[in-house]
């Protein structure tokens, strides 16, 4: 296992050299607007790199501020005999799978998880639509899972498939973020919120919580993490159900 | 160095250098896309809240809610502050998501809209402004041109010059000859107003809904006291900048369409020397 410090600086120096733009993969260019918009977009990406060249941590608050009430938007609870089932047996037999551009394929149990090296993190949910709202999120740094798969050469983009279909097309959610993202010290994939088991409207049993980023990256209900050289392979190839669903921006720090 | 009369006592000026234009063009179709484009931002969640904490079920500063949305018929209410009223029928219209559940609009997009291409649009003209202005603003004072024509005299500022521009605005008097070729007291506080506050305070707000940039720049949530309020006064921002944009269009088709027009366009703005201001 390589030493993460080591790599996230790699990553680092990769990222604001600027080898990481044209990270969103395949584009609809179907008409010169959506190419102009990519091109803002891809710009959108390269600037934020900058300003996060140092890898600042997003502002964490006190446990005075978490929100008393936090909304849930989505999907609050996935349909399906499947995960009816997990509800029935407390995700006893629910296992997060890693796999694609990894040495060692992974099937982590809710325990096994748990084991792990946690951290707690008071910090501002987001959502595209306006809102926000404060709230404790613990769980597993995504790059202490992705060091013990160890990403294989050619490793660009994490993946996460989630466990619910979105009503409006029948497919399942997923998101994608890089590996500046992924290798983010905040980027947690948590279990926990407000000091309880991580609820079902808020992605029971696992969440993505990328801080950098806004409300529908944070993929709920992840239970396959699929390292990739590239989006384009993925759904319609921009990298997200939104993205696909919606032409929502992939990189979603603004 | 002024250009002297012709024969019919029409003078051309040099109104407005290269920079001003194309400052003028750009940021004029940016600002109308960054409009509509938040409008419909804001569409989608019509309440404004203080601090970082801010959503459905909170106290907002000013919002447009429905106490019954699960009913069939549901009302629209209209709060600002303490003030409530019922706009049922006047203002809002609810759509249904299915799973995500309804949404109180204020009003209804096209059917074909795309919410995230519209954050695209919105980011995209955000970055011609936010580009823009600042070596704009340098331009203004390193060229002289906010000395010169922006900058009000202590003379125009008095209550009584003030007094009688806000009268002449009101009986929609257009300046006259030497006058016209002057900006006037309430044209002049408008630019400067737009330049030097809206604009700046528009942007940085913006920047402060950015979970990324406030990483980096945390300041930013001790300038505008919280995410929340930054998106309000972003908002409030947004308002003036429409009111500003308004009237100056109206003030445009007042005071002489086709000069003004062909002012920012080509540069040269006829003065009428004969006229009597």
């Amino acid at each position: 296992m390589s030493h993460p410090l080591t790599r996230r600086t790699v990553l680092g120096g990769l990222a604001s050299s600027g080898l990481l733009l044209g990270a969103c993969g395949r584009l609809d260019n179907a008409t010169p607007f959506r190419q102009l918009l990519a091109l803002s977009d891809r710009f959108t990406l390269s600037a934020e790199r900058l300003v996060l060249a140092k890898r600042p941590l997003v502002r964490e608050l006190s446990a005075a501020e978490i929100s008393a009430v936090f909304p849930t938007n989505g999907t609050t609870k996935p349909r399906g005999d499947a995960y009816a089932r997990h509800l029935d047996t407390g995700f006893r037999d629910w296992r997060l799978r890693v796999h694609g551009l990894v040495e060692r394929p992974l099937g982590l149990s809710l325990e096994e998880l748990r084991a792990l090296p946690s951290r707690s993190q008071i910090t501002m949910h987001s959502c595209d639509e306006g809102w926000s709202a404060v709230g404790r999120w613990a769980g597993v740094p995504l790059a202490r899972v992705l060091d013990l798969a160890g990403l294989r050469p050619g490793a660009r983009f994490v993946v996460f498939h989630c466990m619910d279909r979105v009503e409006q097309d029948g497919n399942y959610y997923y998101e994608s973020i890089d590996l500046f993202d992924a290798f983010h010290p905040q980027t947690i994939l948590a279990y926990g919120m407000n000091g309880r088991p991580l609820p079902v409207g808020y992605g029971a049993p696992l969440r993505l919580r990328v801080e950098t980023q806004i409300g529908y990256k944070n993929a709920k209900y992840v239970e396959r993490i699929e390292v990739v050289d590239s989006l384009g392979a993925i759904g319609k190839g921009r990298g997200g159900w939104w993205e696909d669903f919606d032409h929502a921006v992939w990189f979603a720090g603004q | 160095m002024t250009p002297t009369a012709d024969a019919a006592g029409q003078r051309i000026d040099h109104r407005h250098p290269l920079p001003v234009r194309i400052w003028h063009w750009a940021n004029a179709a940016a600002i109308l896309v960054l409009i509509a484009s938040g409008f419909l931002i804001f569409d989608i969640h019509p309440s404004l809240y203080w601090g970082d904490d801010g959503h459905a079920g909170l106290p907002a500063l000013a919002s447009l809610t429905s106490p019954n949305l699960d009913q069939p018929k549901p009302t629209i209410e209209l709060q600002i502050g303490r003030w409530r009223h019922d706009v049922t029928g006047v203002i809002g219209t609810v759509v249904d998501e299915g799973d995500s559940g309804k949404y109180l609009l204020v009003a209804a997009p096209p059917d074909d809209w795309e919410f995230g291409a519209t954050r695209g649009w919105h980011f995209l003209s955000a970055w011609i402004v936010g580009l823009s202005v600042p070596p704009y603003l340098v331009y203004l004072v390193a060229s002289r041109r906010l000395a010169r024509r922006l900058l009000p005299t202590r003379t125009e500022l008095g209550p009584r010059s003030v007094a009688r521009e806000l009268w002449q605005h009101l009986r929609l008097r257009r300046a006259r000859g030497e006058a016209a070729a002057r900006y006037n007291v309430l044209q002049k506080l408008a630019y400067l107003g737009v330049l030097f506050v809206l604009l700046p305070v528009a942007v940085l707000s913006g920047l402060t809904m950015s979970h990324a940039i406030t990483a980096e720049f945390p300041g930013l949530f001790t300038l505008f006291d919280g995410r929340q309020s930054a998106r309000t006064i972003h908002f409030l921002a947004a308002l003036l900048l429409s009111v500003f944009l308004a009237t100056h269009l109206f003030q445009v088709c007042v005071a002489g369409f086709r000069n003004l027009m062909r002012s920012m366009i080509t540069g040269r703005f006829v003065v009428d020397t004969r006229e009597h201001p």
